[in-house]
């Protein structure tokens, strides 16, 4: 068999942490081979140390058969390898042509010669069907054409084995579908295309081969007419389900918030929620399941006031909250624990008292008379340190300065004790050790048993299993059904998260 | 009518040609750290110190050439001191710009007074000014009173004002002019592809250095042969604003600087009606500051626009614009 590409044993660490651990990848030439997983799961890394970004701390590559050191892009562009990055690398204020050739310009009398760069980029254009006008500047197009000129880049350094980092992620469907035609062409003309993905439809439609990637380990490789889509969703979502359940006692039912009809657009202006209808009742914990970026954040945004609907509404406690600001949400009982910690959690060059403090400046005890009273904020840190386990020295080291689990405690001790009855909770455990995860559990039980109204979000499926009562699948800004969390199954979960829905796939 | 010919003549345009000239030098020089994404606050301190060196440097050759060489060396020792700070270390840039700023101002200063031993100003004792270059023909082409519209003025003037074309040509045409660009609109590009962002900046300064040191020079060689304390009194701020303004972009830069130029010269007329002298020492800028802020008001940013229209709208009566909030506007 001819093998274009071959990585055995790849490991790259970051600090503690392996982003990739011994990973072995054959691409044969001729083939699109899909790298697939969650994000996290090492797909970038990886590619990032085949195309010498990053140099792995452990194996070896080999390209077309040749044993290769890739200590610098340099050396991989020179093997014929090209790749076209998750965000494009482009100077808005040059021409398409100029980008092209960036950093390999067309010469002549030491000046750049314009005339002979915008009729080689028309012939590349021409020859690989990927329709752009050359002399045009580069602001102002659409992110579609934007990608065909970094195709363009990598094709025009001669590049056979083409490496595409998250292609569609930025795309519309139509766009995508135009992506994958030129792919195919390409491997028709026999080069070599590795494209990572998180969609599963994408990566069943167009590929040929398909790796899976989880926590930095190769799941399994597999022809693509080997695999359903289910058995997809299990290898990256992974990690055998437990059922381990947390015992709890009935809530009040006390309806607390309702959502009908809910649309909604993401940062493309591309619909990410659609007709979206759920409802939280105090005392009860709604889990919303799927695979990461099917809308999941941005109901959380909706919700918590940071994105704008384009249509539907969203009660708590019978008023609207849309078209609110966040604070108004939080004054009427919003307690939001955001999927990002570290971007929308804390501030993590403040201290812990000062994160502590946020939105409750302006309450009692902390501040008297306009003033801060910072010995106060530090009492109350202090208390909560200790009662959610919050390992650091004391209220003012830097909140960055703690770790992934505790910066998450930092969040949960802040909204969980600010007043508000309805609890929206994004990926709470996301990256966290296992102790700090039993822990944050416990402190969501015990939330729930206060008789609270918890939403939670988690891509992780165990988590759900544990802690909710009701799980909502989300699969393209859709709810695909409801299941009752003491009795999920993994198999109907796995089918929604693919966007089956498993009582048609029954009837079938 | 009489008045009026007194201030709008030929002089007039010659002297603004003469007062543009260091602020165009020293803003075309950071012309290349604004195109390579360097805010370069330091331009008044290179300056300042190459006005000074440029005076000493004369008075040791003996010659006004040698002079300027020595007040650009100057200014290319405070280039690089600030490049290897803010490119190599990562300090702030304004921090950086500042503080050479008032080392500049101080060390010139003590200089002033160890060298000479005096303070305020260093006059004479055989400070050699710069030749004044006499196109041959013009007289005879233009007449002697348009002579001096092209004749006549030091070779800095000449180079100040060939420039920009120059500059045009080099970041539109040539490859370092074409990586700068890149470099200080989008880093993320030129580093993978290959093209060194930190070597590309090092160059972007030692040439804004090279300029300001011309600026300089011109400042203290050029029609008046002196150094004062201070003496480029915030001509190397003019230029920064002027910068930001026009992005560096070359042609926007000597419009900036004949605003400039000629607010300085027109300022220096009116002292003729025997205005108070501070205000008109503030006019340049005050004129300057308003053609700028003219000048940016069409591209103010959009954020401002859209709130002054929609209190517009609010204020008419007139319902919002509903933005997407249509239902049928997401319905696939």
């Amino acid at each position: 068999m001819d093998i274009a590409v071959k990585l055995q044993g790849i490991t790259k660490r970051f600090d503690a942490f392996t982003a990739n651990d011994r990973i072995d990848l054959s691409v044969r030439r001729g083939e699109i081979h899909a790298i697939i997983g969650e994000n996290g799961a090492g797909k970038t890394t990886l590619m990032n140390v085949l195309f010498g970004l990053l140099q792995p701390d452990e194996g070896t590559i080999s390209v077309n058969g040749k044993p290769l050191v890739v200590t610098s892009p340099a050396v991989a562009i020179a093997e014929g390898l090209g790749m076209v990055h998750q965000h494009f690398k482009l100077v808005p204020s040059l021409t398409v042509a100029d980008n092209i050739f960036l950093g390999m310009e067309i010469r002549k009398r030491g000046l750049i010669d314009r005339k002979a760069q915008i009729e080689q980029a028309r012939t590349l254009s021409r020859k690989f069907g990927l329709n752009v006008d050359p002399a045009e500047r580069v602001a102002g197009l659409s992110v579609g054409i934007e990608q065909r000129i970094e195709i363009l880049k990598v094709l025009a350094r001669n590049a056979r084995i083409i490496i595409l980092d998250e292609p569609t992620a930025v795309l519309t469907p139509q766009e995508s579908r135009d992506l994958f035609a030129t792919l195919r062409s390409f491997v028709e003309d026999g080069m070599t295309v590795i494209f990572i993905s998180h969609h599963l439809e994408e990566v069943m439609a167009v590929s040929d081969t398909i790796t899976v990637l989880r926590d930095g380990r190769v799941v399994a490789t597999r022809g693509k007419s080997e695999l359903s889509k289910r058995e997809l969703v299990r290898m990256m979502v992974g990690r055998d389900v437990s059922f381990d359940r947390r015992p709890r006692s009935p809530g009040s039912g006390r309806a607390v918030l309702s959502v009908s009809d809910l649309w909604a657009r993401d940062d493309r202006r591309l619909p990410a929620l659609k007709a979206v209808n759920l409802s939280v009742s105090a005392g009860e914990i709604v889990g919303i399941a799927g695979v990461a970026g099917n809308g999941q954040t941005e109901l959380a945004e909706v919700l918590s006031g940071l994105r704008p609907a384009s249509h539907g509404s969203a009660l708590l406690h019978g008023k609207e909250l849309l078209e609110h600001s966040p604070a108004e949400i939080r004054a009427r009982g919003l307690a939001h624990v955001p999927g990002d910690r570290l971007a929308r959690g804390v501030d993590g060059n403040a201290t812990l008292s000062a994160n502590m403090l946020m939105g409750r400046q302006r309450k009692q005890p902390y501040s008297r008379r306009g003033l801060i009273d910072w010995r106060a904020v530090d009492r109350e840190t202090k208390a909560l340190m200790q009662r959610f386990d919050i390992r650091a020295r004391g209220p003012r080291d830097l909140a960055s300065s703690l770790s992934g689990g505790n910066i998450q405690k930092v969040v949960l001790a802040r909204e969980f004790t600010a007043g508000g009855d309805f609890l929206l909770i994004d990926q709470p455990t996301r990256g966290v050790d296992i102790g700090a995860q039993e822990a944050i559990h416990s402190e969501i039980m015990r939330q729930r048993a206060d008789d609270k109204a918890i939403l939670l979000i988690s891509t992780q499926l165990d988590e759900l299993a544990a802690l909710a009562d009701r799980i909502l699948v989300m699969f393209e800004g859709r709810i695909m059904g409801e299941i009752d969390g003491a009795a999920m199954d993994e198999e109907s979960i796995g089918l929604m998260m693919a966007g089956i829905d498993p009582v048609a796939a029954a009837e079938v | 009518m009489e008045i009026l010919a007194t201030f709008f003549n030929v002089g007039l345009v010659v002297a603004t040609i003469r007062t543009t000239t260091p602020i165009l030098l020293v803003a075309l020089g950071g012309s290349f750290t604004t195109k390579a994404g360097i805010f370069n606050i330091g331009l008044e301190g290179q300056m300042l110190i190459a006005a000074f060196f440029a005076v000493i440097g004369s008075i040791w050759t003996g010659s006004s050439f040698g002079g300027m060489l020595i007040g650009v060396a100057a200014a290319l020792a405070f280039a690089l001191v600030y490049a290897v700070l803010v490119v190599s270390f990562r300090a702030n840039e304004v921090v950086v710009g500042l503080a050479l700023n008032i080392l500049a101002g101080g060390m010139t200063i003590s200089l002033m007074k160890a060298i000479f031993g005096t303070r305020g100003s260093v006059v004479g004792r055989g400070i050699v000014g710069l030749p004044k270059v006499q196109l041959p023909g013009a007289r005879d082409i233009l007449g002697p009173s348009y002579a001096q519209l092209i004749s006549g003025y030091t070779p800095l003037v000449y180079v100040a004002f060939l420039s920009v074309p120059l500059l045009v040509l080099f970041y539109a045409r040539t490859r370092l002019g074409l990586y700068l660009r890149v470099v200080g609109e989008k880093p993320e590009a030129a580093e993978t592809l290959g093209i060194s962002i930190a070597r590309v900046r090092y160059i972007a300064s030692l040439l804004c250095g090279l300029f300001a040191g011309l600026a300089g020079a011109h400042m203290s060689l050029g029609y008046i042969t002196m150094f004062t304390e201070n003496m480029s009194s915030g001509r190397g701020f003019m230029a920064v604003a002027i910068l930001i303004f026009s992005a560096g972009d070359p042609l926007k830069v000597l419009l900036g600087c004949l605003l400039f130029g000629f607010a300085d010269a027109f300022s220096l007329r009116l002292q003729i009606l025997n205005f108070p002298s501070y205000l008109i020492l503030a006019v340049p800028y005050a004129v300057a500051l308003l053609a700028l802020f003219a000048l940016s008001w069409r591209t103010r940013p959009k954020l401002i626009r859209e709130t002054l229209e929609t209190m517009r709208n609010a204020l008419a009566g007139k319902p919002q614009d509903s933005g997407g909030k249509l239902p049928s506007d997401n319905r696939p």
